[in-house]
């Protein structure tokens, strides 16, 4: 009588249609829970790469001028802080604004003309310098490269042809939402983080506290510590490069400033462009040694190895060249170029993080687990 | 005037707030209302069930509780894992304040024994408010040094006591022998 098999066969017709309802029922609510959780993970996704650039220039420029609105708030509220730090940046920024325009202007205007005329010069060097390797191994095939490098300047020229209307909405976005967020941030921050750190339990409250002030005071020295780096080195090249008769100083400036963000091959990929625009405009003579002299010795041995580097950088934030490289590639295959110059900087946030939590423990011993029995033995 | 009206327009500065029970710990008691506006901004309100392990012997130390509500048994264990009661402690009274500027381990271990609501005060918050508000800071540690230098003399004078009634015993017993 127990047997399931004739339990089976004693189901009436209407019960096995019940049980197959039942059953398609358990399913269909499974796929749809399932798709249903998919999409919301799709749609987390999405609404974290709209706000995941806004949400990091908003925390970098917290960062940058929280010092400012703390010496404020000894006189002040901290809103009233803030406000004046605001006005102050504004008219800082107006100022750049006004002073970049022009060159900006110019440099969009000449690069149409300009680019394709360097994209010929690298041409023309390509194909005397494949033709002088032809000559001295003539079994080498002819890979086409000058014309490969050719169309692939010209799908760089679309590219930023299309894409530049698009990244000005982009920015337009940006320079709303940035100060919004970075107000709040400003005003808010302190109390944003004790109400993340109150939801740890009791017993591990207070080391969570402590780890997250700890953390949160290496992080703005070294986020504060690689932008004045990056802005003091590309002042450096902008005002050496402005002092020979190469075009586009500011621009190249600029350029050299944001790359010098990634250790190692930023400072490489930075002096590229300007060595290749003073290469083509002003030949191999005195300007040119003087570009290049600027690039290495003064801007990157001198100015940035010599003289910002002990002076900004805690060696806390080293990475080795490995993981450099890691954060470079996997920054770049998650978010372009941002992730490749952010990705750098992410990674050394996560390390600083372990370290002072590897700190922490080494200073004292950690609670033991709160599974531990709490109630008294002997009372 | 009507009830309701009274409820709405109420002051929040009554027995129940955060401000009260600070202005009334007599670390606190010499504060300006500005000071313990900030103070109460900076504190932390924990609450605990009961026998709820606050904080064990030899934990990091990184600030003080003040007790608002429930009780804390502050007890030691010997090496042979035997509980000693220290202290009980009530509302009103406050530990840990020892670690508050010094990072040490905790040189007890805290338990409550009822269900307590703690208000904590931690060397991180103290350090914060230095950069932004060094006056208040002060004054907050002010009072916080005046009560612990109270308390080292009253320790002092015991030990001393105590000093004094061994000596006698022993002299006793030499006296007896």
């Amino acid at each position: 009588m127990n047997n399931p098999v004739q339990k089976y066969r004693g189901w009436s017709r209407a019960q096995a249609a019940m049980a197959f309802l039942i059953l398609a029922a358990a399913i269909a609510c499974g796929l749809s829970v399932y798709s249903s959780a998919s999409s919301l993970i799709g749609v987390s996704r999405t609404a974290f790469s709209v706000l995941f650039l806004p949400l990091l220039f908003s925390l970098v420029l917290a960062f940058l001028l929280d010092p400012l609105v703390t010496q404020l708030e000894k006189l002040f509220s901290r809103t009233v802080s803030i406000f004046f730090v605001y006005v102050l940046t504004l008219g800082l920024a107006t100022l750049l604004v006004l002073w970049l325009v022009p060159h900006l202007q110019e440099f969009w205007g000449n690069m149409r003309t300009d680019f394709p005329r360097y994209t010929h010069q690298a041409i023309e060097g390509l194909k005397r310098s494949m033709a002088a390797l032809h000559d001295r191994f003539p079994f080498i095939e002819d890979y086409g490269l000058p014309m490969k490098l050719r169309s692939w300047a010209e799908q760089l020229m679309a590219a930023i042809l299309a894409q530049t209307p698009q990244s000005a909405m982009k920015i337009g976005g940006l320079l709303i939402l940035v100060p919004l967020f970075t107000f709040f941030f400003l005003r808010d921050g302190r109390r944003i983080m004790s109400a993340c750190v109150a939801l740890a339990p009791n017993r591990h409250f207070e080391m969570a506290h402590d780890l997250s002030y700890l953390v949160s005071r290496q992080l703005s020295q070294f986020v504060r510590g690689r932008v004045l780096e990056a802005i003091i080195v590309g002042l450096v090249i902008a005002g050496g490069l402005s002092l020979t008769d190469i075009r586009y100083a500011p621009m190249l400036g600029i350029f050299a400033g944001v790359t010098n963000l990634i250790p190692y091959i930023g400072p490489i990929i930075g002096m590229i462009p300007g060595l290749l625009i003073a290469f083509a405009d002003l030949g191999v003579g005195g300007q040119f040694w003087w570009i290049v002299i600027l690039y290495i010795l003064i801007a990157q041995v001198l100015v940035d190895n010599f003289i910002l580097i002990p002076i900004l950088i805690s060696r806390v934030s080293n990475l080795h060249p490995l993981l450099v490289f890691f954060a470079i590639i996997i920054g770049g295959k998650l978010y372009g170029v941002i992730g490749m110059i952010i990705g750098v900087p992410i990674v050394s946030v996560v390390k600083i993080t372990l370290l002072e939590i590897r700190t922490y423990r080494r200073n004292f011993r950690l609670p033991e687990s709160a599974l531990e029995s709490d109630r008294p033995h002997n009372l | 005037m009507d009830p309701l009206w009274i409820n709405i327009f109420r002051k929040k500065l009554d027995e129940e707030s955060l401000a009260y029970f600070l202005k009334h710990l007599p670390i606190f008691a010499e504060l300006s209302p500005r000071a313990l506006a900030t103070l109460e901004n900076l504190v932390h309100v924990r609450n605990y069930e009961t026998y709820e392990t606050i904080f064990a012997e030899g934990d990091p130390g990184s600030g003080m509780y003040m007790i608002r509500k429930g009780s804390v048994q502050i007890y030691a264990c010997d090496q042979n894992g035997a509980e000693e009661e220290l202290a009980r402690l009530i509302p009103g009274d406050f530990f840990g304040e020892t670690t508050l500027t010094a990072p040490a381990p905790r040189s007890a271990s805290a338990r409550t024994m009822e269900t307590t609501e703690l208000v904590g005060l931690f060397r991180a918050d103290i350090l914060e408010l230095a950069e932004r508000k060094p006056s208040i800071s002060s004054s907050i540690l002010l009072g916080l040094t005046r009560v612990v230098s109270e308390r080292l003399q009253a320790a002092s004078q015991e030990i001393r006591r105590l000093r004094k009634q061994s000596s006698e015993q022993v002299s006793r017993e030499n006296i007896e022998t």
